[in-house]
């Protein structure tokens, strides 16, 4: 009775515990730095304005350096090849990338990541990467949306294979406006766990309770049987 | 060497405890390179795991008595720990599909770890007590490097849950079913 009552006693420490931290129990697997939104979702608190970033490529004999533009919070970054640009005429190539403010929303999409302009003063004349984290505590992107304007219209540029936890990447040819995201039809608002996981721990109290009945009434048979037995030793 | 190890309580329970530590800060620092989180995790999960060879299974917690017990245990075990994040589901993080098969690696691996292996070495150094408390404090400390500051009174309640019921139920069966469910739910 001791030690249910211990169990129980640690069982109300964590649920006390992770009540005080979203989303209480979480095993992540990668530092999980808060991400910063130009429009943050309603239940977080405490967000940061998301930040801008500015690279100057050098042109050597007329080829543009291999390089790499990232916003100073680390939630963009984009891999360029050497000679990416067209650097005709050129010693050195600035990059700009800024978040958008107000945020785009499109219909038919919901973005799950700010909205950034990317800015060069050469054009491309080859793809380039872009990686884009996104929040731990929203639904995950599909793709990666792009447009020649904050207005749109937006066209899906597609995802690669997930290099690193909570990130996105996908290539393209032309600057522009780019966030991550998903049909909004793909996904129910406020994504698929909001539903899913308080359903099955509904399921699992059931399930927990149901299975637990039975094995209490054996387990009392067995400790009845158990005293009889010691009875008939003892008489 | 290895007798030495075998034969004091102490030195195994600190081999064990240093070697679990460094799996795990090796783990959480080598996942945030790019293209090489999953190997990361799935690596780091499966030497998690070597920790407990070596125990008789027993001693670590795991066997086939009172089976239905155990499993209905473990199911109890998650709908604790998953209740803060289903009563606010709108905060709670979604588990990319790729990460599934190094979440179930790395919650069994952590489980054979520290409630197996570190808890029966400290068990044999200090009594229970001490396995409770030690195996809570390193498993807080191995999660140092992967979570906020925060985080981590809600990873110490969370591990002193999973070691009282490894004392109280001597299983480790349930913590590892818990454990594997929250890990895939989140």
């Amino acid at each position: 009775m001791r030690r249910l009552g211990l169990l129980a006693g640690a069982a109300a420490v964590y649920l006390l515990a992770a009540w005080m931290v979203a989303p209480g129990f979480y095993d992540g697997f990668a530092p999980q730095q808060p991400y910063n939104w130009v429009c943050p979702p309603v239940h977080v608190g405490g967000n940061k304005p998301p930040t801008s970033g500015h690279l100057d490529i050098k042109v050597i004999g007329g080829v543009s350096d291999a390089n790499v533009a990232y916003t100073d919070d680390g939630q963009v970054l984009i891999d360029f090849l050497p000679g990416a640009f067209d650097a005709t005429g050129k010693t050195s190539i600035s990059v700009d990338i800024k978040p958008v403010s107000p945020c785009p929303k499109p219909p038919g999409i919901t973005f799950a990541t700010n909205t950034y302009v990317l800015t060069a003063d050469a054009p491309l004349v080859k793809k380039a990467n872009i990686v884009m984290r996104y929040s731990d505590i929203i639904p995950a992107p599909s793709t990666v949306y792009q447009s020649t304007s904050a207005d749109g219209p937006w066209q899906s540029i597609g995802a690669l294979s997930e290099s690193q936890p909570f990130t996105v990447d996908t290539t393209f040819d032309k600057f522009g406006y780019f966030a991550a995201g998903y049909p909004s039809n793909s996904v129910s608002h406020g994504g698929p766990t909001s539903q899913l996981l308080p359903i099955a721990i509904a399921v699992l109290i059931v399930g927990v309770l149901v299975a637990g009945i039975p094995l209490a009434i054996i387990r009392r048979r067995r400790g009845a049987g158990e005293m009889e037995d010691a009875d008939d030793q003892d008489g | 060497m290895l007798s030495v190890v075998a034969a004091r309580p102490a030195i195994r329970a600190a081999v064990i405890a240093t070697y679990v530590l460094l799996v795990e800060w090796s783990r959480a620092l080598v996942s945030t390179a790019p293209h090489v989180a999953m190997a990361a995790l799935v690596l780091g999960g499966a030497a998690l795991v070597f920790a407990g060879t070596g125990w008789p299974l027993d001693r670590l917690g795991i066997g086939r008595s009172r089976l239905p017990f155990r499993v209905l245990g473990g199911l109890a075990l998650a709908v604790v720990l998953l209740l803060p994040a289903a009563a606010r589901a709108s905060a709670a993080p979604i588990l990319p599909a790729f990460l599934v098969l190094p979440a179930i690696v790395v919650s069994v691996g952590e489980e054979i770890a520290f409630r197996g292996a570190l808890y029966a070495a400290l068990e044999d150094f200090g009594g229970a007590p001490v396995a409770i408390v030690g195996s809570t404090a390193l498993w807080t400390a191995a999660h140092a490097l992967s979570h906020p500051p925060q985080f981590l009174f809600a990873v110490a309640a969370a591990g002193l849950l999973l070691a009282l019921w490894r004392w109280a139920c001597k299983d480790l069966v349930a913590p590892i079913i818990g454990h594997v469910i929250a890990d895939l739910a989140l």
